[in-house]
């Protein structure tokens, strides 16, 4: 960095950009329904493999009543909790940071930098295939705790938003990199 | 032997030697109840068997040595910036290393390679764990080179004859020294936890071996059992206890002394060289730039005694992927004075953190833990009493327990705070042990703000700062000043850009 354009005036904070002000993006409506499909085939296997049990063995079927009511209110619950997280989901790219906002009791928000990220990966399911859906991974050094999951977003965003901060990643590696090699 | 390592070579001849006890003393440590065993057992005359079994092993292992000799090759590209390693005996593998992605190159010798007059080198990278390079036998000055091209990044351009700077690096004068009065000091006073846990694990062994040795030589367990419980009178409950606390003290001056004897630290040109152990001595080169987390702590004793304990941690994350995290490596140099901590923070960070602004927590923070770590267990254990007779005299534990844990929460949430200041964070946090940690923004790689519900209306929430090196948390702070504080960094990490490593 050149000198003569260096200055360090005092910075006032109550003026910089606000993250928790951004509004977010939500994951598409159609991720809700691969949500609810993934469920109904977990909730579908347990429920074969209740009724599996209850057809082969006597001394259960007496308890019969009280299996479904706990089977009931188990897929209830699920679909509530897996509701409210989808509600909670959010997420926004700025020109220097990702930001993703996630939690069903806590609501938790994880910001990177964008000269932070190590690597991104897009992930498609079969699913959301089906339904032109797609994941980012975002890591960074900071582990797994560090690392931001953004699922349901269309496909063609998700790689937009992969190739726009690849190309952010090029360039602040450029950056990083020239002064040391002038 | 070639002096800038450009051209595959292999180690030194004597890593044949080294390699072979290494594999042999593998085996004999995996199999040494069944030698002792075959001992006891077997009659006089097969003893031959089993001499011959051993000497059978030693020949292996030889032979295994000679071939991974032979096909441990490693170089330096220098076009690509790269240290290459070839080795595997059946398999071929290649580990390649860019240069710049180097963490620390450890020079060590345990008590063989000292006999044989060799060094091992290990090779600490960044990237995927596991992948770590160790060369275990290499001459001295060669090993001293190949550090200086290694963390040296533009090797070329080195005009310096290396002979000098091998010599350089013994020469240079410690600007730290932890006597043994000193290490003396550490050992009464630090690390209570991890010797207990090593006793814990040396008794569990012994006594698990024990019984297995007892069942197959058939000797009556219940004798042994009925003599054990009958010597345990409360007079020698209270003695065994005294003699384990001094084992516990011993083995601690024993491990503080074997660690970090003649600790010292120089500086070498813009790397710190530190070299400690009384048997095996152990080199490691660290660079300050890479150092992700500083920490110093201190107890109630040492504080008194004015000795600190400072731990540099640096980045050491695999394939956050992979499902398990890594830990830092730390390098821990216990026994620093108060000067010599800022000399070394100086060192580290260029400057000494001064604390501008403190944040301390809410008195919510002390909710949870009183509810979950003492008035649930408590209760549990009440009711269990109340039905149980037999545990009923011990309900009494129950209000040492409330008000030891009372006590021991209160601390910690007072002791629990973070300062502030344009350069730095420092976390303050811990009961018996208060540490600080120290992180310059610049190492932040994400942040996580997090706030339950209903703490929405007074304003308490969460901090989060991940670095390389592991998480900086901060509970129960003010939300608001919570969240101009990650604004703030957020424009320090992507305004100024600066590498973390």
């Amino acid at each position: 960095m050149p000198t003569e354009t260096f200055t360090n005036e005092v910075i006032d904070i109550s003026s910089l950009p606000k993250y928790e002000e951004i509004a977010l993006q939500h994951p598409h409506s159609d991720y809700w329904k691969i949500i609810c499909i993934n469920l109904s085939v977990f909730l579908g296997f347990i429920g074969i493999g209740a009724v599996i049990l209850l057809f082969f063995i006597n001394e259960i079927r007496t308890h019969a009543f009280l299996i479904t009511t706990i089977y009931v209110t188990l897929a209830v619950i699920l679909f509530l909790l897996f509701r409210a997280s989808f509600k909670k989901r959010g997420y926004a790219i700025r020109t220097h940071d990702v930001i993703y906002k996630s939690g069903i009791i806590a609501e938790s928000t994880t910001i990177v930098p964008l000269n932070r990220i190590q690597h991104i990966e897009l992930n498609e399911g079969i699913l959301s295939r089906v339904f032109h859906l797609g994941s980012l991974q975002i890591f960074t050094a900071g582990g797994q705790t560090g690392h931001i999951h953004i699922s349901g977003i269309p496909i063609e965003t998700a790689k937009n938003i992969r190739d726009l901060l690849l190309k952010k990643l090029d360039l602040t590696e450029n950056q990083t990199t020239d002064p040391t090699a002038s | 032997m070639n002096k800038d390592f450009s051209k595959p070579q292999r180690q030194s001849a004597a890593g044949i030697i080294v390699m072979a006890t290494h594999t042999f003393l593998k085996i004999v440590k995996a199999s040494f109840f069944i030698f002792v065993l075959a001992f006891i057992k077997m009659p006089l005359h097969q003893i031959f068997y089993v001499l011959a079994g051993v000497a059978l092993l030693l020949v292996i292992s030889f032979f295994f040595a000679y071939l991974w000799y032979l096909k441990f090759t490693f170089f330096l590209d220098k076009e690509k910036q790269e240290f290459v390693v070839n080795k595997g005996i059946f398999n071929r593998d290649q580990v390649i290393i860019q240069l710049d992605k180097i963490q620390q190159v450890n020079i060590n010798q345990s008590i063989l390679q000292k006999i044989i007059g060799v060094y091992g080198l290990k090779i600490d990278t960044a990237g995927a764990h596991g992948e770590e390079v160790s060369i275990r036998a290499i001459d001295e000055t060669s090993a001293y080179n190949l550090k200086s091209h290694l963390l040296h990044k533009k090797v070329t351009i080195e005009n310096q004859p290396e002979a000098e700077t091998a010599a350089q690096i013994t020469e240079e004068t410690p600007f730290l020294k932890i006597s043994s009065w000193t290490l003396f000091k550490v050992g009464l006073t630090s690390n209570y936890g991890q010797s207990l846990a090593l006793l814990a694990a040396f008794f569990y062994t012994v006594i698990y071996e024990g019984r297995q040795l007892l069942d197959s030589l058939k000797i009556d367990k219940n004798t042994i059992e009925s003599t054990v419980t009958g010597m345990l009178t409360i007079v020698t409950a209270f003695i065994l206890i005294g003699v384990l606390l001094l084992v516990l003290l011993v083995i601690n001056m024993v491990r503080t002394f074997y660690k970090y004897f003649e600790l010292q630290i120089s500086q070498h040109k813009d790397t710190l060289l530190l070299s400690s152990g009384l048997i095996a001595k152990k080199n490691t080169l660290v660079n300050p730039a890479k150092v992700q987390i500083t920490k110093y702590s201190q107890n109630y004793f040492q504080k008194k005694l004015n000795l600190l304990n400072v731990s540099l941690k640096q980045a050491h994350f695999g394939e956050s992927k992979k499902g398990h995290e890594m830990q830092g490596n730390t390098m821990e140099i216990p026994g620093c004075n108060t000067p010599e901590r800022d000399e070394l923070l100086r060192m580290i960070l260029a400057k000494l953190p001064e604390s501008n602004k403190t944040f301390i927590p809410d008195w919510r923070f002390l909710n949870l833990p009183i509810f979950f770590k003492l008035v649930l267990p408590v209760a549990i254990f009440i009711i269990i009493a109340i039905n149980v007779p037999e545990i009923k005299p011990f309900i009494s534990a129950a209000a040492i327990y409330l008000i030891a844990g009372v006590v021991m929460i209160y601390i910690s949430y007072k002791k629990h705070c973070i300062s502030i200041s344009e350069e730095f964070v420092v976390k303050k946090s811990g009961i018996w042990d208060i540490s600080h940690e120290i992180i310059t923004p610049a190492k932040i790689q994400a942040i996580t703000t997090f706030q339950y519900p209903w703490h929405k209306g007074v304003d308490v929430g969460h901090l989060c700062l991940h670095t390389a090196a592991g998480q900086i948390r901060f509970k129960y702070g003010n939300y608001t000043e919570i969240k101009e504080m990650v604004n703030y960094w957020l424009y320090q990490v992507e305004h100024h850009n600066k590498n973390w490593m």
